[in-house]
């Protein structure tokens, strides 16, 4: 077995809907064994992906993990764990990291103190869930991300470092895209070797936006330990109560439509009259509406209904929001930021419609039709309507 | 977690937090030719999600009649995002937590200061606080849930909708949950007060009966007048002030920093297009038979 250390392993926080994983998880699973894989050899170690599942009757779920990539799965299986609430949730998570008695069941704990990275979702559930367990384990914690390295890094840092150059292993860099889609901010998260205010900075943590990585392939041939975790509960805890839940049909739905079309900032010069031709245009096809990023933080002035039907965030495509593959995209003033093209490249057939010849969309669609969209939509509706029949009738 | 005390009367104290952020909307919002944003020339506003959290602590001003305090991180021009957030919710009291030492903060960081600011709000009594789902700019929706924990408060996310009884001193919430692959849940969730609500940005207020309208327009009135003069209600706190340790703010109380910023490299040509005049009616003639094609394929499936 080979040497312990203070902080050891990869934690990967599950996510699953009645012992149903959400995808994310498994991608996050699937990078995670990639970066340890590529770890363990680089550092001749055998650092584990620890999965973390909390649950009740979720034993089966723990077991599928080890095919998808883990190691280890940290099980707790228990009534009061059927919902997620995140007071319980956290305080749980966090004896988990501590816990060199877990860590033990799997590798050499000896000087075992907390996780060396862990991961979670980006999601409704895991956002959350990371910045508690973050706070109470007094870390680091990156969120969106949608790249990660490990790297031996030379760090000259006014605080961390005191202006030294001074050589941090094992760093987890951490890429974010940023709100414009244009930039990737890398985000680390160091110690304070600072001599006025030393300080240990572990684990190294991180958000993952879903949909961005790929899940392994599911091999049975893999072996790995599942270990139960009987956690205590605070009794005044369990005073925070799931009541009731409702499955609830988004007013947004793309899974349903073969088509989307989508806008962007370029509808900037009569947004109003704009998006109703936008959305004259959808209903032609019988698509969904969708937008980019900065259309959901409401750029513009426009009327209320507008406003709520179309400038909101349920609508983004990309990163910040939605991923689809409709079998015809129609992307309107969209100038093609990284972080749109992620949500829709794996559509079938992609039209832009945009004045401006270099816009990076241009190298992510079928036929870019150049021209102002106040031109080209009114002509593309009635070629629409023109072709329209003769379509219906060979079907 | 740190325990705190509640109140045993039936009172309400609120506190929100919010941000003073980059205005995106046009005529306001500048970007630089790459695409990115001009920060330089662009203003400044209270953030939309500061501004939905505020219309939700209103809301308890109205129907409960809580004592609310507003609280923000910032420079001293961050004041301006207090006005505006107590124009929307008849604030009480205006609390602009700044110090230079706190430049540089990251989210727990900065959650360390807003710990410390809400404790100083009605005696460390608060019994709700709300915060936006997340910063327009900053988008991690990070601080919240961190602040909530250093205050030991139960955080509830994604809030789309809240009642307190006053009696029992507890809170029904909906929480608005999605999952990636899944439909989305409408989860009602009760807790024991003090609670941290995030809201989320599809919350809408809604006043039912004639008393809570007309204390509505009453409020209203009076958060009208109470914003012209909003530096009556402001308190500045520095570090001191707020008895935070130094080491736990700014750039000493963040473990994380950022190493570099790039451009998101072009990526590689995924297709290739072919490009049409939008003014030739034969050439979209063939793109719209050609999108009807691809649409086709779902009818013979």
């Amino acid at each position: 077995m080979k040497a312990s250390s203070k902080y050891q392993h990869l934690y990967v926080v599950v996510e699953h809907e009645d012992g149903m994983p959400v995808p994310v998880s498994l991608e996050m699973l699937g990078e995670a064994r990639r970066l340890m894989d590529g770890f363990n050899k680089k550092y001749s170690s055998d650092e584990k992906v620890v999965a973390v599942v909390l649950g009740h009757n979720v034993r089966k779920l723990c077991e599928e993990l080890i095919f998808y990539g883990a190691d280890a799965v940290i099980c707790v299986d228990s009534p009061e764990l059927q919902h997620r609430r995140n007071l319980i949730d956290t305080k749980v998570i966090s004896q988990i990291a501590r816990s060199r008695e877990l860590v033990a069941k799997f590798s050499n704990a000896s000087e075992f103190i907390k996780p060396r990275y862990m991961f979670f979702a980006a999601d409704s559930i895991g956002r959350h869930m990371s910045s508690t367990v973050l706070a109470e384990l007094e870390s680091g914690l990156a969120s969106d991300i949608n790249k990660l390295v490990i790297e031996d890094l030379e760090i000259k840092h006014e605080h961390k470092t005191k202006g030294q150059s001074m050589k941090y292993e094992k760093t987890l860099e951490m890429y974010r895209p940023d709100f414009s889609g244009f930039l990737w901010t890398t985000i680390l998260c160091l110690d304070n070797r600072n001599p006025a205010n030393e300080r240990e900075y572990h684990p190294q943590a991180c958000s993952i936006i879903p949909g961005v990585f790929a899940p392994s392939e599911r091999d049975t041939s893999r072996r790995g330990t599942v270990v139960e975790y009987i956690p205590e509960f605070d009794e005044k805890d369990l005073r925070v109560r799931v009541l009731d839940r409702k499955i609830v049909k988004s007013a947004v739905d793309f899974d349903s439509h073969k088509a989307v079309v989508s806008f962007g900032k370029g509808v900037k010069d009569s947004p109003e009259q704009n998006i109703k031709l936008i959305a004259e245009l959808a209903k032609e096809i019988e698509a969904e509406v969708g937008v980019s990023l900065p259309i959901s933080k409401k750029p513009f002035s426009v009327s209320e209904s507008t406003n709520s039907t179309y400038m909101i965030p349920d609508r983004v495509i990309g990163t910040s929001g939605r991923k689809i593959a409709p079998l015809l995209y129609i992307a309107v003033g969209i100038s093609g930021a990284m972080q749109h093209i992620a949500g829709m490249k794996e559509s079938g057939f992609i039209v832009a419609i945009n004045p401006d010849e270099n816009s990076p969309i241009k190298d992510e669609c079928d036929v870019f039709i150049k021209g102002r969209m106040e031109d080209v939509i009114p002509l593309l509706l009635e070629e629409l309507r023109k072709q329209r029949p003769t379509i219906e009738v060979k079907k | 977690m740190t325990t705190t005390t509640t109140t045993t009367t039936n009172d309400l104290n609120v506190a929100v937090i919010v941000k003073l952020e980059p205005d995106f909307s046009e005529g306001n919002v500048s970007y630089n030719a790459d695409g990115t944003l001009n920060r330089a020339e662009t203003k400044s506003i209270l953030g939309p999600h500061s501004a939905i959290a505020s219309s939700a602590a209103f809301y308890a001003k109205v129907k409960y009649g809580a004592r609310v305090a507003v609280g923000t991180m910032g420079p001293p021009i961050a004041e301006s995002a207090l006005q505006q957030a107590q124009l929307l919710c008849d604030a009480d009291e205006l609390h602009l937590y700044s110090d230079r030492i706190f430049a540089g903060a990251d989210t727990l960081a900065t959650a360390e200061v807003l710990r410390a600011g809400v404790s100083k709000v009605e005696g460390g009594k608060v019994n709700i606080v709300f915060s936006g789902h997340r910063a327009s700019d900053g988008e991690t929706g990070q601080t919240g849930p961190q602040t909530a924990w250093k205050l030991g408060y139960t955080f509830l996310g994604n809030v789309v909708d809240y009642n307190v009884d006053l009696e029992s001193r507890l809170v029904r919430a909906k929480r608005l949950i999605s999952l990636q692959g899944f439909y989305d849940i409408i989860e009602e969730v009760e807790a024991p007060l003090p609670v941290f609500i995030s809201i989320d940005p599809s919350y809408k207020a809604f006043f039912n009966t004639v008393s809570q309208r007309l204390a509505f327009e009453k409020y209203q009135k009076e958060a009208k007048l109470r914003a012209e003069n909003y530096k009556q209600f402001l308190k500045v706190l520095n570090t001191q002030q707020l008895g935070i340790d130094p080491k736990l703010v700014g750039l000493p109380g963040s473990p994380t920093i950022v190493y570099k910023v790039e451009r998101i490299p072009k990526a590689k040509a995924s297709r290739k297009a072919e490009v049409i005049d939008g003014a030739n009616g034969e050439q979209i003639a063939r793109v719209v038979s050609n999108m009807y094609e691809a649409l086709g394929g779902m009818v013979i499936k």
